[in-house]
């Protein structure tokens, strides 16, 4: 299993995020919804090593991310796009990719062709000497999920990464997902079911900072069926699941 | 977005010997991405209108040109504010973007990335300041005939300059958020120019740190007669780069700045940079000023102490007159001032001989030579030889002076030292033979006092320097002396000059 959590839990102040999530997840895309303020940016954050849990045991790529020395491996081995995506305007995408390769201790001679092909995944090839001053919301995006994948990590968390991006692009960006999903695991926080039904292969639901479902889309789909409110049969189980979390 | 199929590969890893490369790009990417290179020329404007376009109007000498520059440190002056809110820009760049989680969940420590962008920051500041450091020596030195610039000043310059990057940058740093350049920008105003009112009024001790103290430390005839002495600059750049290294040191503290061993190291390098500082200070409190400058005992080098050989050029406006060669522009004013009061002694009893320049010497404490030796001018040997320590006069050009105050300073020294022994005020008959021979030197009677006043030996009764006059008795006696004819002038003294200098005439005695 390259993500196991158990018990984990995270507390600022009085107010607590995460409350003891346990979850496993190996390679595959792991869908994680949940509405605002459920938790999910916290659990992510403590999976990118960035948040210290309060409490419980957190292991990534088979190593405890409490040391420092696992903490380098599973780093040199993550890839993290957070909700709020910070970028230097000066930058251009290349050099925005480049630093965060560097900054990765990515080998320095496979630094450039790595930054060109994450580039070209995320459709920013045209836009490589571009200021990121000058780039829309949805480019920004993808020169943040560029900068995630620029050294093919084994995990993979991707915090809204369809947030701006336009149907088109959402459609590409599920693809390489799916790809990625082949060899590494890919946590993907987002609020779009549809980006969960067509690049999942499991989904988790949190709810006030527990894990309240945790299945494939197929069985979220099924606890939908004749209770849920929504448009679409993903949207029908994920109300369900909260209603009956929060009954 | 499309997609392309790359090749399934494993992480890379990284080989040891590839980390530097890795720094020595990201240092490439820092250097093209950093803000400094963008107030540069903003800089070089005030710098040419604060400090270059003031040196460029001096004497032609590196000591009274850089006297200004890095003597009362503006150059440093100049660039500080500027460096500092600039730096703390820089600092501050990852807080200011939300880029904490993005760079924490990287590889490098946080504090390395730090130090990738707090390097750039530093070598384009102390890049630009020796550029310009580079150009404005090159262009003043243009005029300048004799020896070389000081280098550690400049050096004590660059250091002063990479602290005040380092500490605006950990300000920043430390403290995120749009305000802090302008914050550190006044803050760095405002250090300077506190150090420069100390300069003015501190004598020693650890205000000798500062680089805007000139005392002791710049000036007189440093880089003429003897070498320019580094202890004091020395001991500025081991200052300064003690704080810079502190303060870069202070980032790698915290948890999130890296593992155990780093902060560690951190903590080695800040206590290191403190340490040294510190010392530096100490060392600052041991100075003391000899004749050629500050001298620092644990840094100091005995061969600095050796005088710089040169050939004198000479005129001869009745006795020979040599000059060291940097003051070769001023040999027709010296032989213009002498010729007059020469003419005038030539024959009498401790009449100069001869006349050369001599060393200016330091008069902070107890270091100038007794009797104003190194400080005015004064006769001695046997035959008498006029020692004249031109550095320590107001050179035409500098400090308001002109070639006509030049000269009458020099006549006034000139026949003081003939006069009046020991460098004292001298007794009214004194005053009253200096008074004549000056005005039949060319200074009239009225206009004296107010050359008497650039001199140590301004009138007591002065008040405002042109509003001074001789007492009554005095002035009397030297309308009526002056009055007489030079061959019964010159007898008289011949007669009485023993007896006047041993101070044994009265006003009334004078012919």
């Amino acid at each position: 299993m390259n993500v196991e959590l158990t018990g984990l839990t995270r507390k600022f102040g009085r107010t607590q995020a995460v409350a003891g999530v346990t979850l496993e997840a190996g390679p595959g895309v792991f869908g994680l919804l949940g509405p605002n303020g459920a938790g999910k940016t916290s659990l992510l954050r403590m999976m990118a090593t960035v948040l210290p849990p309060t409490s419980g045991t957190l292991r990534l790529l088979g190593r405890d991310p409490g040391g420092y020395g696992p903490r380098r491996e599973i780093r040199r081995r993550l890839g993290y796009l957070p909700q709020t995506l910070g970028y230097y305007p000066g930058f251009t995408v290349y050099d925005f990719v480049e630093y965060f390769a560097l900054l990765k201790d990515m080998p320095p001679g496979q630094v450039p062709r790595a930054v060109a092909t994450a580039i070209e995944q995320v459709g920013l090839g045209d836009k490589a000497r571009v200021k990121l001053r000058t780039l829309s919301g949805g480019m920004l995006r993808r020169a943040g999920i560029a900068q995630a994948i620029v050294n093919r990590p084994e995990l993979l968390l991707l915090d809204e990464p369809t947030a701006g991006l336009d149907p088109e692009q959402r459609v590409a960006f599920r693809a390489l997902l799916r790809e990625f999903g082949q060899r590494a695991t890919v946590v993907v926080s987002t609020h779009l079911v549809e980006d969960v039904a067509a690049a999942c292969s499991e989904v988790s639901l949190m709810d006030s900072g527990r894990l309240v479902f945790h299945g494939t889309p197929g069985e979220l789909i099924a606890r939908g069926e004749g209770h849920g409110v929504g448009d679409a049969p993903l949207e029908r189980g994920y109300s369900a699941v909260l209603a009956a979390a929060r009954s | 977005m499309t997609v392309t199929s790359a090749p399934a590969r494993a992480t890379p890893r990284q080989a040891p010997q590839a980390a530097p490369r890795n720094m020595a790009r990201l240092l490439w990417v820092e250097l093209r991405h950093n803000a400094m290179p963008l107030v540069l020329p903003l800089i070089a404007v005030i710098f040419w209108f604060d400090s270059y376009r003031i040196a460029a109007t001096l004497p032609p000498m590196w000591v009274v040109r850089l006297y200004y520059i890095l003597g009362q440190g503006h150059a440093l002056v100049d660039f500080a504010p500027f460096v500092a809110g600039v730096a703390a820009w820089m600092g501050s760049r990852d807080g200011r973007h939300g880029m904490g989680d993005l760079v924490t969940a990287t590889v490098r420590p946080r504090w390395e990335a730090q130090l990738a962008t707090w390097a750039a920051t530093v070598i384009w500041a102390v890049g630009g300041y020796l550029v310009l450091m580079a150009v404005t020596l090159a262009l003043l030195g243009r005029a300048v005939a004799w020896g070389g610039p000081p280098w550690w000043p400049v050096a004590a310059g660059a250091a002063g300059i990479a602290a005040f990057a380092s500490l605006g940058f950990a300000l920043g740093a430390c403290f995120p958020s749009r305000f802090i350049a302008p914050v550190a920008a006044f803050g760095g105003l405002f250090a300077m120019g506190t150090a420069s009112r100390i300069g003015f009024s501190a004598a020693g001790g650890w205000a000798l740190i500062l680089p805007t103290m000139s005392n002791g430390n710049f000036g007189q005839d440093a880089g003429i007669f003897y070498p320019w002495l580094p202890d004091l600059p020395i001991d500025r750049v081991v200052f300064a780069a003690g704080v810079a290294v502190a303060a870069v040191g202070l980032l790698g503290l915290p948890v999130s700045a890296g593992g155990p061993r780093l902060r560690r190291s951190a903590a080695v390098v800040t206590a290191t940079g403190a340490a040294a500082a510190v010392a530096a200070i100490a060392l600052a409190f041991t100075a003391y000023v000899g004749h050629d400058g500050t001298v620092i005992p644990a840094l100091h080098d005995a061969a600095s102490d050796r005088p710089i050989p040169y050939a004198p050029v000479c005129g001869h406006p009745g006795i020979p007159v040599c000059l060291q060669p940097a003051y070769r522009p001023y040999l027709p004013d010296v032989t213009a001032a002498l010729r007059p009061v020469i003419s005038q002694v030539t024959g009498l009893p401790g009449a100069p001989a001869r006349a050369r320049q001599v060393a200016a010497l330091f008069a902070a404490g107890s270091a100038a030579g007794p009797n104003g030796v190194g400080q005015i001018l004064t006769l001695s040997g046997n035959p008498p030889a006029l020692s004249m320590p031109l550095g320590a006069i107001a050179l035409p050009r500098s400090f308001g002076a002109d070639s006509a105050s030049f000269i009458g300073q020099l006549k006034v020294e000139a026949v003081h030292a003939f006069v009046i022994p020991g460098g004292s005020y001298g007794d009214p008959a004194q005053q009253a033979v200096e008074a004549a021979l000056l005005q039949n030197a060319g200074i009239p009677l009225a206009t004296q006092p107010s050359v008497l006043g650039a001199t140590p030996w301004p009138l007591m009764n002065g008040g405002p320097r042109t509003a001074g006059r001789y007492p009554q008795p005095v002035a009397a006696a030297a309308r009526r002396f002056a009055a007489l004819p030079a061959a019964t002038r010159h007898a008289w003294l011949a007669a009485h000059m023993p007896a006047l200098r041993a101070g044994q005439l009265t006003p009334g005695q004078l012919p």
